[in-house]
């Protein structure tokens, strides 16, 4: 979506579309499309008001919502009022080029920048984002499900993995590693047998009730060009066409519309060997604390409740180590999971 | 702050810090520091010497019951209390509250 300047001016008073994603209740700006979210029906039920002396907006459940909306001269004007320097609490390069920047002001919150899509101001509390984007950029609204949205997630309580994570059985099945491990296209693999798409790239997990519950994320699937090239004919079919984005190739597959209980975090490992499943009976605490998508939120609270994922992770007892060669078939290590399911 | 010589320190009552937590896995203790927001790794052996640290009133008092579960002399207990310690301290994972008044 491109935003005119004139689109930006003033405030707005109109119906807020709502969404859910990363387990929150998203109330957005009707000028603003989420990559990969889409909206649930909250008819008659609220107004999304841009002013923020009005006070909160209604929300169609219990949980409070959390306000997505396009307003860069209210942004601009808080960032102004930080009492001290803002600190950079993050930094994302390619080489000598900034990809992301993340800047927290304690009073005024997480400040993300990402030069060529503009910046995105996330209250402290997770509960509102202010979005800023930079003329003429088509795609920044991406900011939001990759990283913005987590971000405010985890302000909000829940603990984000980078993972990606399908429906298997009624249970989440969440599979970790470095990138280029193949998660993606294991998932691709794992939906095309009937699984429901919980996340690409990341899971939000939230303890509730003596267990853990994995929310669905973006409906958003990227893969590099020599995954694509490898997928099936009944792949292909299953993630509908590609479009190109970033020099990947990205998918708007369905996703699950509700979440789902934890069923399995399997840890990719390339190897020689291989594909093999074991379940890890000492679990590498430090694996489990890396797998987080989230470095820049490091309040007492924040790092206390990252630290307890681990131990609830570990506590399932279902960890498990995922074996993949260097350049396998995702179908031929889909097919290796379905025969081991029993005994998982 | 000088580092306390091996008697204060056996002497000494060692606590974690509000600012530290720490979590048991089966075959690590994870110990975070709040302030900096670094974890540290302990193995079984250290982390339970650190949950006997935490208990004991002074961490000489801990030796006896260490030594007695881990089927070790004392004296080699001690010496490796004194060097866990050392470590702790210097992570500001561990602090001396007080001195044992005897």
């Amino acid at each position: 979506m491109q935003i005119q300047p004139e689109a930006l001016a003033g405030p707005i008073r109109e119906r807020a579309k709502w969404s859910t994603a990363f387990g929150l209740l998203l109330a957005v700006d009707p000028r603003i499309d989420i990559p990969g979210i889409p909206n649930v029906d909250g008819a008659g039920v609220s107004e999304l008001d841009a002013s923020p002396s009005e006070g909160p907006i209604s929300a169609p459940t219990s949980q409070p919502p959390t306000r997505v909306r396009l307003d860069p001269a209210e942004l601009e004007r808080r960032w102004s009022c930080a009492d001290r320097a803002p600190e950079r609490v993050r930094e994302l390069r390619d080489g000598d080029t900034v990809l992301l920047t993340v800047e927290l002001a304690p009073r005024v919150g997480y400040l993300l920048h990402a030069p060529g899509f503009g910046r995105i101001l996330i209250a402290p509390d997770g509960a509102e984002l202010i979005c800023d984007p930079e003329p003429g950029s088509s795609e920044w609204s991406t900011l939001l499900p990759a990283q913005a949205l987590p971000l405010a997630a985890t302000l909000q309580g829940f603990e984000v993995l980078h993972a990606s994570g399908v429906v298997l059985q009624d249970r989440a099945a969440l599979f970790a590693g470095p990138s280029g491990a193949g998660k993606s296209s294991l998932a691709v693999a794992l939906l095309r047998r009937g699984s429901a798409m919980l996340s690409d790239d990341t899971v939000a997990l939230q303890p509730r009730e003596g267990m853990l519950i994995a929310h669905p994320g973006a409906a958003l699937l990227q893969l590099h060009s020599i995954e694509h090239e490898r997928l099936s004919a009944h792949e292909h079919a299953v993630l509908g066409p590609p479009e190109t984005f970033l020099g990947k190739q990205r998918y708007s597959p369905s996703v699950s519309a509700s979440p789902a209980p934890f069923g399995a975090l399997f840890l990719l490992e390339r190897s020689t060997h291989g594909p093999s499943v074991e379940r890890i009976e000492a679990v590498d605490p430090f694996a489990l604390l890396a797998s987080t998508f989230n470095l820049s939120v490091r309040t007492p609270e924040r790092l206390t409740r990252h630290l307890d994922l681990a131990v609830a992770l570990a506590a399932t007892e279902r960890v498990y180590r995922l074996r993949v060669q260097p350049g396998m078939n995702a179908t031929q290590l889909a097919d290796t999971l379905y025969e081991r399911l029993p005994e998982l | 702050m000088a580092s306390p010589s091996t008697t204060e320190l056996l002497a000494a009552r060692v606590r974690l810090p509000q600012h530290v937590v720490h979590r048991s896995f089966v075959a690590e203790t994870v110990v975070l520091n709040l302030r900096t927001g670094k974890y540290h790794g302990l193995n079984p052996t250290a982390g339970r010497m650190l949950e006997a640290l935490d208990a004991a009133p002074t961490a000489g008092a801990a030796v006896p019951e260490l030594a007695r579960e881990y089927g070790v002399e004392p004296a080699k207990i001690e010496n490796d209390l004194i060097a866990l310690c050392q470590g702790l301290l210097e992570r500001e994972l561990i602090e001396i509250v007080d001195a044992d008044p005897a």
